[in-house]
């Protein structure tokens, strides 16, 4: 990215026209179609939710027993344009998927984010240092990997919601937690409880990619010779394994976000994730169900996002996997 | 062999253990037990308050007042019942029935009691008598405290285990049938019309999440099939209640096997459907990489008809892989489809299990846990042993 900005006197100015790796990248991934459109399509999802507060039509949670069940594109008994109808409780469904979809894609987001973290990191000291340190990080894996996650995953979801006080949280965390979730701190505890129990189970197929990644990395010539010049444990680690290492570790992350999304989705609507009324695509969807036989058209509002963005998500993983590492197509 | 054997069980035993241990202390050490639970139910219904004597029946039911190392150790072997060895240590301290008060007096007059000590120690004899497992490890599961009230938990699981194998079983076997042939046509016709078409909706498959398309499925071929006039399928439950009228089939008894038949239909084919997604991805990579071996080669160049270097050559190598699925086949026909039974309320395992931690009945959870550990566990080593038998270039070490 910087060689074409830097100034290197030489011969550096003479590979100023060629391609930066990221470019090519980038040249690459434009020509996987529907993953560029899946990608511009998601990127102005996440746009419409960080706006959620300002162009939302009517307040959140403001039940009005008058406009229960209105449908879709008409107008209700008050004479409101109802653009996606209206919940069992009268809500606006348009205002409440828009704070859902924030509230949703967040938690996918940091979730993956916090167990990539854990995961690279674990991997990348289990890979490079081998020995005792190797062997107790591959075995915990083994071990962890053995779980029922989805059992695991509703017990403990179901236990920290229930007993969300009992868990240390600092006030100024929630607070900025609510801010960026566009909830209340109440229920920013929640969300973050949720995120933290997806992102204690997400991180065993990173870190043993990343474990793999960096075996085959260590072996380089260059490795070897960033040692005999001095460098230290983690100078080699950040500035040479990191980023050698890094592009199946971004596939993995951008699949690990839909995973993590659709197992948000099954907590919330299995009632164990993150509870109403701070609306998420899962639990919308559970609430719709139930009325279903009588408004077929309500199931559709909360599961056509989930849809769309599981698929997206996983059409941008794989034009990525196409662009970072052609080789490993399949 | 018989070394790598004796090595795997000890290691199986010793990772059943904590898995014993870890679903024990997840369910027992949180706050909201059952004496919460009774206390918050006491205090809603404004019935008279509950006494001492109220919490001390209910710490004997569920074994709280029994010190917690000796509370998993009973739940897990059933141990101690009473005095060892049916005389010895009689009067030795295993729990604490009343916690001692200390009142602690303030300066200004005011005062505070404070819980610290025991008052009222529970004694090994005390035990004696009292309800206890034989312990989860030997099968005995305790009772279950809210769904069935004092019914064996391994009552519960046996009722709905027929439920959960039927469904499982049948969308497993299909997934397979219809699974395995695509992916070796894919496999075969690679880069094709059908190729494309079968790996996104494969793709699309498994990235779908499953309650989505279960509620999909209701919509179709319940709801909207009844609106229009078209024979539907009934949305969800395994018997129906009252009996009801499918255009040009009839009227379907409450009960019958037809009714029972037109309610599997729906679970089950949503199931194998997802199966099939990975099924036939993974075949079909398995395929591709063994069609490109030096013996696939080698066999057209003999000239042996295409047919026979797919079905002998290429077909029977690239099942070897195969049996690593099984692994996760045994947990998943136990464990079931925790989501498609909610989504269809089919009164599989998967429900009871959603029921139990709704409901806080922690025998039944902690049960269902285990037992899905250890199946997973018995899974993988089955597998370890069926690769040495396919794939005799495998040796366990």
């Amino acid at each position: 990215m910087t060689a074409t900005t830097t100034v290197v006197p030489g011969d550096e100015t003479s590979r100023a026209p060629s391609e930066t790796q990221w470019q090519i990248v980038l040249r690459r991934f434009r020509k996987h179609k529907i993953a560029v459109v899946s990608l511009v399509l998601l990127v102005m999802l996440v746009i419409i939710s960080a706006l959620a507060p300002v162009i939302a039509p009517f307040p959140r949670d403001a039940p009005n027993l008058q406009t229960r069940f209105v449908p879709p594109f008409t107008v209700d008994s008050q004479g409101n344009f109802r653009l996606f109808g209206t919940d069992h409780l009268g809500r606006d469904f348009y205002t409440r998927l828009l704070y859902a979809s924030r509230v949703s894609l967040g938690t996918a987001f940091f979730a993956t984010l916090i167990a990539s973290t854990i995961g690279i990191l674990l991997g990348m000291i289990a890979g490079y240092f081998g020995g005792w340190v190797d062997i107790a990080i591959s075995r915990t894996l083994e071990v962890v990997a053995t779980f029922p996650t989805l059992l695991l995953l509703l017990i403990m979801s179901s236990i920290l919601v229930q007993n969300i006080n009992s868990i240390p949280i600092p006030d100024f965390f929630a607070n900025f937690l609510a801010w960026i979730f566009a909830v209340s701190p109440r229920e920013a505890r929640i969300i973050f409880a949720v995120i933290l129990v997806l992102s204690l189970f997400g991180w065993t197929g990173t870190a043993r990619l990343m474990r793999g990644m960096v075996l085959s990395v260590r072996e380089n010539v260059y490795i070897e010779s960033s040692r005999a010049l001095g460098a230290s444990n983690v100078r080699i680690l950040g500035r040479h394994v990191f980023p050698n290492a890094l592009p199946p570790m971004i596939v993995d992350f951008t699949l690990g976000i839909n995973a993590t999304l659709v197992a948000e989705s099954a907590l919330s609507f299995l009632g164990f994730g993150i509870q109403d009324p701070t609306p998420t695509w899962g639990n919308m969807l559970s609430f719709a169900q139930s009325y279903m036989f009588q408004h077929p058209w309500m199931p559709l509002i909360p599961s056509l996002p989930i849809l769309f963005c599981s698929i997206a998500i996983n059409y941008i993983g794989d034009g990525l996997r196409d662009a970072l590492d052609p080789r490993q197509r399949g | 062999m018989v070394a790598f054997l004796v090595r795997r069980i000890f290691q199986m035993f010793v990772v059943t253990i904590v898995a014993a241990l870890l679903s024990y202390g997840l369910l027992y050490l949180v706050p909201g037990g059952p004496v919460d639970a009774l206390l918050a139910e006491r205090q809603n219904s404004g019935q008279d308050r509950i006494n001492q004597a109220d919490i001390q029946r209910v710490q004997q039911r569920f074994d709280l007042d029994v010190y917690l190392p000796f509370r998993f150790t009973r739940w897990l072997i059933g141990w101690p019942s009473g005095p060892l060895f049916g005389s010895i240590g009689a009067d030795w301290a295993i729990g604490c029935q009343t916690p001692g008060q200390v009142r602690l007096v303030y300066p200004d007059g005011t005062f505070e009691l404070v819980e610290e000590g025991c008052a009222d120690y529970l004694t090994l004899a005390e035990l004696e008598g009292r309800r206890v497992s034989r312990g989860v490890f030997f099968g005995d599961f305790g009772v279950s405290q809210v769904i069935l009230r004092d019914r064996p938990v391994s009552d519960l699981i046996a009722t709905r285990l027929p439920y959960t194998l039927s469904l499982m079983g049948a969308s497993i076997l299909f997934a397979i049938l219809i699974g395995v042939p695509i992916g070796i046509y894919s496999a075969v016709k690679q880069y094709s019309r059908f190729d494309y078409t079968m790996t996104t909706i494969a793709f699309i498959g498994s990235s779908l999440p499953s309650f989505v398309f279960g509620i999909f499925a209701i919509l179709i071929f319940s709801i909207l099939a009844q609106r229009a006039g078209l024979p539907f399928l009934p949305p969800g439950d395994a018997v129906g209640v009252r009996d009801y009228t499918i255009p040009w089939i009839g009227t379907v008894e409450a009960g019958s096997f037809l009714d029972r038949f037109l309610r599997f239909l729906m679970p089950v084919s949503v199931l194998t459907f997802i199966n099939i997604a990975g099924w036939s991805r993974f075949v079909r990579g398995s395929m591709l990489e063994v069609l490109q071996q030096d013996y696939v080669r080698t066999a057209r160049a003999k000239g042996v008809r295409e047919q026979v270097v797919i079905t002998k050559h290429a077909l029977r190598n690239s099942l070897i892989p195969f049996v690593t699925l099984l692994a996760g086949v045994l947990a998943a026909l136990f464990g079931g489809a925790l989501i498609t039974e909610s989504v269809f309320n089919w009164p599989g395992l998967g429900r009871l299990f959603i029921d139990a931690l709704g409901r806080n009945d922690y025998n039944v959870v902690m049960a269902l846990l285990f037992i899905n550990v250890v199946l997973l566990l018995i899974g993988i080593l089955i597998t370890d042993i069926l690769y040495t038998i396919v794939d005799p270039r495998i040796r366990l070490g």
